[in-house]
This record gives C-alpha cells, sequence and structure tokens, in this order.
C-alpha cells in the first residue's frame, strides 16, 4: 500500500486525522489493504502528504484502538485479520451516520428512494466483485 | 533523559504582554501565545504585524520593553547561551559570510554546537545538490536558504524557529524545505522537537500546522487548532429556483446574495443554517471548510465579530 491512495482535503473540514481512518478503513474494505499487509511508516507517509507526523501517528493510534490495525515493535503496523472486534449495534451505529449523510445528499440532488436504493445494490455488487477479484488464488 | 523530563512539562515557548516599539511605533502591544513542545505552531501575520519583532525577543536580539517571554521556561535574556543552545533559526534573509564554502560554513556553525548529525548533513547536502566547494556569495537565493536548513536541523536542537522560510523562493524549493522540516528535523523524538514557523504563505504549510496565533497589529487576533478552526469555519452556498423570500441567518458571520444565490460564512453553527436553507429547497447547497489561509484574511472580520 502507498500512499498514493490517499487524499487529504482541508476543504471537507473533518480532521485530518480522521480523514487518514476512514481512507484506509475504505483501503481495507475494498481489498486496497489486505490482512497482515503493511502500513506506510511515517515518516515517508507524513512528507508525501505533507502533513505533521504528529497527525499520521494519531491516526494510526485511532486504527489501533478501533482494532483495524495492529503495531509490532520494530516492525510497522499491519492490518488485521478478521473482524473488527465492535458489537455489531456499535458497527451499526457507525455506518448510520454514513447512511444518513447519503441520504440528505440524495434529498438535495433529488434522487428518490427507488433510485437511491438502485444505487446503493450497485455499489455492494461493485466491491464484492473487486474484492473477489484481488482475492489471492488458492 | 533529564533534560526532556524538565522540558515536558513546559511549554516551548510563552510569550504573555509582550510590547516592543521602535521609537514611537509600536511593533508588538501586549502579545500572549503559548507553543506547546512537540507541535507545528503557525504564526501568521501580515508584514509589519510584528512577527518578526516578537521572534527577535524570544532569541534576544531585542529586549521587551514590557511583558515576559520564556523559552523552555528561560528567561532568553538571563539564560541566552541555555536557550539558544537548545534551539535554531532560520531568518527570512540568509547571509553567510562570502568568502566561505559550503564546507567551511558548515563546519564554522557546527563549531558552537555540541551536537552534530552528520547523517542528516550528508543527506540533506545530496538532496538539495550542493557542491560542498561552492563559496556562498556565488549561491542563489534558494541556495542559501537550503543551506540555511542544514546549519538548523543538523544540531537537531528542540525548537526550530522559521522567519517567512519560504518567501521568495521557487514552487520545488519550497517543496523540499517542508518536506525536510516534517522528515529530517522530526526523524528522531518527534515528542520533543517544536516548530514555529511565522509565514503569511499558509497553504504552503497548511497540513503541518497543529495550531496557530493570527498576530495584527502587534497583537494576538485568533488562536485555534487547525483542526477545530477548519471545523468552525464554514462557507456554504446555496441556489434556489426562485429568489426566496426570507431567510433566518442570525449567527451567520457574513451573508452575501446574489440573485438566486446566497453564500454564507458560518462561525461553528453551520448545521443549524444548513436545516434552514433546506426548508426553502433549494436546488444547490454546498458547505465547505476554510482553509488557513482563508481564515487568515477573514481574521479581521472574525475579531470584529468579538472572537
Amino acid at each position: 500500500m502507498t500512499a498514493m491512495l490517499f487524499k487529504i482535503d482541508f476543504k471537507s473540514g473533518k480532521p485530518v486525522y480522521l480523514q487518514l481512518v476512514d481512507q484506509i478503513r475504505y483501503a481495507a474494505a475494498s481489498g486496497g489493504l489486505r490482512a497482515g499487509e503493511p502500513l506506510p511508516s511515517i515518516r515517508p507517509l507524513a512528507e508525501e502528504l505533507r502533513v505533521n507526523r504528529n497527525t499520521i501517528a494519531k491516526a494510526y493510534t485511532e486504527l489501533e484502538s478501533q482494532g483495524v490495525i495492529e503495531t509490532i515493535p520494530g516492525k510497522g503496523c499491519f492490518l488485521k485479520n478478521g473482524n473488527t472486534p465492535f458489537t455489531k449495534s456499535v458497527r451499526h451505529k457507525l455506518l448510520l451516520a454514513e447512511i444518513d449523510e447519503a441520504v440528505v445528499t440524495a434529498h438535495h440532488l433529488q434522487v428518490d428512494r427507488e433510485t437511491f436504493l438502485g444505487m446503493v445494490n450497485e455499489r455492494l455488487d461493485y466491491f464484492e466483485r473487486k474484492a473477489a477479484e484481488q482475492e489471492p488464488q488458492s | 533523559m533529564k533534560r526532556n523530563d524538565i522540558s515536558m512539562n513546559k511549554p516551548a515557548i510563552e510569550i504573555s504582554g509582550l510590547t516592543r516599539c521602535y521609537g514611537k511605533l509600536e511593533a508588538v502591544h501586549g502579545l500572549n501565545l503559548k507553543v506547546r513542545a512537540g507541535g507545528c505552531y503557525g504564526f501568521f501575520g501580515r508584514n509589519g504585524a510584528g512577527k518578526t519583532t516578537t521572534i527577535k525577543c524570544l532569541l534576544n536580539l531585542l529586549r521587551p520593553q514590557s511583558g515576559t517571554v520564556r523559552v523552555f521556561g528561560l528567561d532568553p535574556q538571563k539564560e541566552e547561551v541555555a536557550v539558544k543552545s537548545r534551539l535554531a533559526y532560520v531568518p527570512d534573509a540568509v547571509a553567510f559570510y562570502p568568502w566561505m564554502t559550503v564546507r567551511d560554513t558548515l563546519n564554522y556553525f557546527a563549531s558552537f554546537r555540541q551536537h552534530w548529525n552528520r547523517e542528516i548533513e550528508s543527506d540533506l547536502l545530496k538532496r538539495f545538490g550542493l557542491n560542498l566547494g561552492q563559496k556562498a556569495a556565488s549561491m542563489s537565493k534558494g541556495q542559501k536558504t537550503q543551506l540555511a536548513l542544514i546549519t538548523a536541523v543538523c544540531p537537531e536542537p528542540e525548537l526550530l524557529v522559521l522567519d517567512e522560510p519560504t518567501s521568495g523562493l521557487d514552487p520545488i524549493v519550497r517543496r523540499e524545505f517542508i518536506e525536510t522540516v516534517i522528515g529530517a528535523y522530526q526523524s528522531s523524538d518527534p515528542e520533543n522537537r517544536t516548530v514555529f514557523v511565522s509565514t503569511h504563505l499558509i497553504s504552503e504549510f497548511e497540513g503541518l500546522i497543529d495550531r496557530f496565533t493570527i498576530i495584527e497589529q502587534g497583537r494576538d487576533l485568533l488562536t485555534m487548532d487547525a483542526d477545530g478552526a477548519r471545523d468552525r469555519f464554514k462557507k456554504i452556498s446555496a441556489r434556489f429556483a426562485e429568489t426566496p423570500a426570507k431567510f433566518d441567518l442570525t449567527g451567520a458571520l457574513r451573508v452575501r446574495h446574489s440573485g438566486r444565490e446566497v453564500e454564507i460564512l458560518a462561525n461553528g453553527n453551520s448545521e443549524r443554517l444548513l436545516a434552514e436553507l433546506r426548508s426553502h429547497r433549494p436546488e444547490d447547497l454546498r458547505c465547505e471548510a476554510l482553509s488557513l489561509e482563508e481564515i487568515f484574511v477573514a481574521s479581521k472580520e472574525l475579531s470584529e465579530k468579538g472572537l
């Protein structure tokens, strides 16, 4: 995984470290980052994105506390295998906020319920396909 | 290390009520500032706002007329050597002895320091492509700034003070400069490496800065965390099918109408303002954070509203 996968947008109003957290979780969900693969180390990533090293460190600490990654001393950070240790209801709550945002945007853009649900299904298919393609042949 | 144990609890820089005049002209008037160790602090202001005067007081190049200045908890006037041995300074206009070569200059600066990281020195010389035999007299402004940065980073000081470091440099040299500050300077012990940068080229340092103060006419106008500021100040723009009759936009810092469009500057109340605009069924509604540069440009307006 390289820094190329990340993009910081200062105009989003979202703290920079949270943008990184979201993008790493996205990469993990979409197969851009697989279990056991290392995350970029802090210094080169900070230089590449031209953000403070503390910001990257904070993002990695957050991901670790969410159970997404683990730090192996002397080796770096790696994507953890398997499920996040969140309970189902907490995981649902995390997702709800994101869904609400999309629902509000759909409303503004005058996308009706049927089209919206159709789009959600289409995206679910897309990610499933993508993850299947990247699955190592075994 | 014992030295770090002591400095951990103390802010890297603490200024209170600083005043300094040149004759009748007040350059700094009652400035307050506190920079915690380990962060990158932006000091933004227009030309003549008092940035350089403040920095000179940190280095005991100028004496405050009133107020206190503390660096690592020490008074730079009384413990000048103790303070200066723990910081490095890159001024806006760098001057070296013109007859010295790059090698001579580096040796000369290293002779004042207890510690000098030769590895960082050779890495940065290679990165910047500086020729060891070249004399300072024949170096470009960009090359002199690069040399100054090497002399500042190699002693691995706890505090790096940068005064308008990238003004007048080309974009590639600027980029390398910032990458060096992020990478080489903080390569070890980042918790105890503090950067204090004064600049009006804010967008380049946007990602680096975690807290900032805007100085205006010698006073601290606004001090905030960068993430907090971007969360609080938002620009909302909406377009309607036809000009709506009336909005309740109380609490907006600024409202601009232009035909069917309206642009609002929100101050921590973007949710309420968005809801109000939504209730009028806009065709298009956008909300984005102000960048630190836009906050700087709007800061006078912000301060007039009592922020």
